[in-house]
């Protein structure tokens, strides 16, 4: 009997001590040591990987660790509010989605990078945008990443110059049997729903925010696009229902297998759909911005990431030489070459360098450059968004008309705006 | 009733028996092929190669491939979440059980005003639903830096935990003869002597039964896994392949693969300890 | 004589208390006083995302809010109707693999595995599985439906509000149906068989005697079977986070999933703690009336 109480001490007290050695282990300190957080995913983690070690050579007295984060941003973004919510004075350097930058900016967890302010004009002008706060810099744009619409160029002879004529063109497509569906695009209830949704948004000249910051989404043009949106799945059905659970991914999938006449995805895909050991529409395709449709603009959604710096860093200013180096020009060619992230430096793009280095022509790059269109930059639009996907896509999957829809969403978003403080209703609306 | 009634009868009972006697064996049947069905399917699809699972019909595998169980541990480090489960789940385990066998002890064979009370209390705390105290122990956690640490997912696993060991082990208790003490103590030594000589060693059966159900318990956890650990150093098994995302999808490859690895401690236990586990489940029944 | 086991009573209280204590504050220290914060923290403004709000009391307003707010009201009701659709559906089920488990004669160790195994798994394992049988390009059970003509072939079970509730219903039901069934085998292996007899040589068919002896004197099994399983469905939340994420739009949220976005994604502690809070109530009500029904119940059978 005592043996089994000894024993099962001994037991206690060995995994006791094991969990607290674990824990010691993850808390030794060495000689200055900058933490840097972001995704790493497959060629990104190299890259990442490959640039912290160059600067760590030139600076020999610091050691630079990459904080390993869940690979989906929703999740990332989730650890970095509970991180910096509770005042961690790691990780140092933080890679942020360019929709959390005034959140952040706004709480006071990251530094305002005036030293940064004299070199901003190289950068494209909707990127910087989105990394200021009450006029203020807080973060400096690291890669783009604009939506795109990949089209079949053996199905089709150019890219469709308006809504209609792309819609059309699936029509026209899905008819003849030369692909089975139409169009695909990211449909699950998340965030890149309504990176979407900003395209057909912009398509119809509406918007989610006005310059004013009041909530738009109810407008007439909002509406139309939305219906736009509802009809391609549910009357036309060029777009297939599946479409409303994939993300990136499984719309890379159905194009890549020769399903679909047009995607619309990120830059991301063009390297993988040219590989021809996989992809079934190796160079059959091209890329050209989404289409406008009445009263509006041809649009692609802003996204892509940007350095900033934690507060509480121990080391600001070295934080600050690591943000310069990372989004010097040399860093951001070899990423291109890499990962086929563009740079946000606008000087780059007349680079020999860097059209050698990207993987797809930079003519067909630049329209979509020019048309990116952000997201409202405001320190409630992940909650804003939340409610927006959630009541997009009960439109899309038929439970609600789209005008219903879209008026509940505004409703619930200027009451988010109201309780943070932030709104610039009058008192009638 | 006269001789022909009671022969009608009597065939009749065995006419109407007949069909019945059948049904049920196939009924059953059909019952257990539902219950093994998926499970099998979970194998067999972690052995098909990615591009066969994205087929139409992936309904009979050809090839057979161990790819996605090699990404786990290579690209993964699926080792990580499932040491993280172990410790948590024996950590608590050991801290839970040993507890909670004193207080049913005393709650079973000791005179006391207010047992009943003590009792409903526990019951009534396990019938708690776990997201209303997620907030408070998210922000105690917080400040006392045990988020993401194995100590920080321990004191909330207790919450349930420990009045599972405490109801099961005073039906355990309850059960062992009334003057088992008694006997020993006539003799005479104390209380404490009689427990530790006597009742444990008659008692281990259902304590080792409330241990397997606590690590059982506490390895499928996931709500409080799921909020308190902030990466991937301290996800435990399930939170680890609930997140296991690519940059824009689900890899259902190594998700199967990963699911077929989380089960199998699991099956070994019920294997191993199925007798002990049913007793520990209807503990609680039979006492009322 | 009276003075001696007086004072052993007594000694045997003080000794019942001191074992009891450990236990008792850790129940205290981690179960009550966090639900009793949870309740403090409800009346109160607490974003974590927006410190420049502070904290100020505000009473009952986050919970005026939460009756005002629609999709609180649905993931009410979705809780609810599941509860009430998957329990008996498991109560059934299970009684019947309960009679199965009972009268086989061979191989009962293989039927206990195989009736275990389904509950032993953990619950997210469980939903990925089904996720991934219904899954509109892998999915075995879809791709089935869709031969069987029982769907048409563009169909995507989880793009539809209602169809997306099957497999979180069939994923519970799969993985419970086996510990309701061990619940019940106790209470059948306790039925004396010789009331069976005794009907069967009055001519009673095994069917009438099913409904008329094994049914009546398992009740009490049965009560707090579907105790436990009401209480496990109302806090549902492993499966419909997992099996689909509360959509499509928010069509599957149960109340549960809809306190833990609140909380743990959009940062509002002050109107989740009121969320979590009420969902604490709804099972306590819950248990209130069970507490009842079991007392009128275990009394009834006694008399």
């Amino acid at each position: 009997m005592p043996r089994l109480i000894a024993h099962a001490t001994g037991a206690a007290l060995g995994l006791l001590i094991l969990s607290g050695h674990t824990l010691a282990c993850s808390s030794q300190e060495a000689t200055t040591r900058l933490t840097f957080s972001g995704s790493a995913l497959g060629p990104e983690a190299d890259v990442v990987q490959r640039q912290l070690a160059r600067f760590a050579e030139r600076h020999p007295e610091v050691r630079v660790e990459l904080q390993v984060t869940p690979d989906s941003a929703d999740q990332r973004h989730q650890l970095f509010v509970q991180w910096l919510n509770a005042h961690a004075a790691t990780p140092d350097v933080l890679q942020l989605d360019v929709i959390w930058i005034a959140e952040f900016a706004a709480a006071g967890w990251i530094l305002p990078l005036d030293g940064f302010e004299s070199g901003i004009d190289d950068f494209l002008p909707a990127s910087v945008a989105t990394a200021r706060w009450r006029g203020a810099l807080y973060a400096i744009p690291w890669f783009v990443d604009v939506g795109m619409l990949y089209w079949r160029t053996d199905l089709l002879d150019r890219a469709p110059r308006s809504l209609i004529e792309l819609r059309q063109d699936a029509l026209r497509v899905r008819e003849a049997k030369s692909a089975r569906l139409g169009l695909v695009w990211q449909g699950a209830r998340y965030e890149g729903l309504i990176t979407v949704f900003l395209e057909h948004l912009a398509a119809f000249g509406g918007g989610i925010l006005d310059d004013r910051g009041r909530v738009i989404v109810d407008d007439p043009a909002a509406i139309r696009a939305l219906t736009f949106m509802a009809n391609a799945v549910n009357v036309d059905r060029v777009v297939p229902s599946s479409a409303l659970t994939w993300q990136e991914e499984q719309v890379r999938f159905a194009f890549q297998n020769g399903e679909a006449a047009f995607m619309r995805n990120w830059p991301y895909a063009w390297a993988l759909l040219q590989d021809e050991s996989r992809s079934r529409v190796a160079r059959r395709f091209a890329v050209a911005p989404f289409p406008a449709g009445e009263g509006g603009q041809p649009a692609a959604a802003l996204g892509g990431a940007q350095l900033a710096i934690n507060t509480r860093s121990a080391h600001p200013m070295l934080a600050a030489e690591l943000v310069a180096f990372l989004t010097a020009p040399d860093q951001m060619i070899e990423r291109a070459r890499l990962t086929a992230q563009l740079p946000p430096r606008r000087s780059l793009y007349d680079n020999a360098e860097l059209v050698a280095a990207l993987p797809m022509p930079l003519e067909q790059v630049r329209p979509i450059l020019e048309a990116a269109v952000p997201r409202p930059a405001t320190p409630v639009y992940s909650e804003l968004s939340e409610v927006l996907q959630v009541w997009i896509h009960r439109a899309l999957t038929g439970q609600e008309p789209p005008a219903v829809a879209l008026q509940q969403a505004a409703r619930e978003m200027r009451a988010v705006l109201v309780r943070a403080g932030l709104s610039t209703e009058g008192p009638t609306r | 009733m006269g001789a022909f009634t009671r022969t009608l009868a009597h065939r009749s009972a065995v006419v109407s028996s007949r069909p019945v006697s059948l049904v049920l064996p196939m009924a059953g049947a059909l019952l257990l092929a539902a219950l093994l069905f998926p499970i099998c399917w979970m194998l067999a699809a972690s052995l098909m190669p990615e591009s066969r699972l994205f087929e139409s019909r992936p309904l009979l595998p050809t090839a057979v491939t161990f790819e996605h169980y090699r990404a786990l541990f290579d690209e993964r480090d699926f080792l990580v979440p499932i040491r993280n489960s172990l410790l948590v789940s024996g950590l608590t385990t050991l801290v839970a059980v040993p507890v909670a066998a004193l207080c049913a002890y005393a709650l079973a064979r000791l005179r006391m005003r207010g047992k009943g009370l003590v009792l409903a209390c526990v019951l009534a705390i396990s019938m708690f639903p776990q997201i209303s105290i997620v907030p408070p122990l998210y922000l105690i956690l917080r400040e006392l830096r045990l988020l993401n640490t194995y100590p920080g997912l321990v004191l909330p696993y207790l919450t349930f935990s420990m009045p599972l060991g405490v109801w099961l082990l005073t039906g355990f208790f309850r059960q062992l003869p009334k003057d088992l003490e008694e006997a020993a103590m006539l003799d005479g030594a104390t209380r404490m002597r009689a427990l530790r000589d006597v009742v444990l060693p008659l008692a281990a059966p259902g304590i080792a039964s409330t241990a397997i159900l606590t690590f059982l318990y506490c390895w499928n956890e996931f709500l409080f896994a799921l909020s308190f650990t902030l990466g991937p150093d301290r996800y435990t098994v399930p939170v680890a392949i609930t997140l296991f995302r690519g940059r824009y999808q689900v890899p259902w490859g190594q998700v199967l693969a990963a699911t077929v690895v989380a089960t199998i401690p699991v099956a070994l236990l019920v294997l191993a300890c199925q007798r002990r586990i049913v007793a520990g489940l209807t503990v609680g029944a039979t006492k009322g | 004589m009276n003075h001696g086991t007086a004072s052993i009573e007594r000694a045997e209280t003080r000794l019942a208390w001191l074992l009891v204590a450990p236990a008792l504050a850790v129940i205290v220290l981690v179960s009550l006083v966090p639900i009793a914060v949870t309740g403090w923290d409800a009346l109160h403004v607490h974003d974590l995302r927006l410190p420049w709000l502070g904290r100020p009391f505000i009473g009952a307003g986050n919970f005026v809010e939460a009756v005002n707010d629609p999709r609180f009201r649905a993931a009410l009701l979705h809780t609810v109707a599941f509860a009430l659709i998957s329990v008996p559906l498991e109560l059934v089920l299970g009684l019947g693999l309960a009679v199965m488990l009972h009268s086989a004669t061979r191989g009962r160790a293989f039927v206990r595995v195989s009736a275990l195994l389904p509950w032993a798994i953990p619950t997210v394992v469980a939903a990925l599985l089904w996720r991934f049988m219904f899954d509109a390009q892998t999915g075995i059970l879809a791709a089935s439906f869709r031969t069987l003509g029982v769907v048409g072939p563009a169909f995507d079970w989880f793009v539809h509000p209602l169809a997306a509730w099957l497999p979180i219903i069939a994923a519970d039901v799969w993985k419970t149906t086996p510990f309701v069934a061990i619940l019940l085998l106790a209470g059948l292996q306790a039925i004396d068989p010789v009331l069976g007899e005794a009907a069967q040589i009055d001519g009673a068919g095994p069917v009438r005697r099913f409904f008329t002896i094994t049914v009546p004197l398992l009740a009490p099994a049965l009560v707090v079977a579907a105790a436990f399983r009401m209480l496990d469905a109302l806090r549902l939340f492993d499966l419909a986070y997992v099996v689909t994420g509360g959509g499509p739009g928010s069509a599957t949220e149960p109340v549960s999933l809809y306190a833990f976005i609140t909380l743990m994604q959009r940062l509002r502690f002050g109107y989740g703690s009121a969320l979590s809070i009420t969902v604490f109530l709804l099972t306590f009500a819950f248990a209130l009336v069970w507490v009842r029904l079991l007392g009128r119940s275990l009394t009834g059978a006694r008399s």
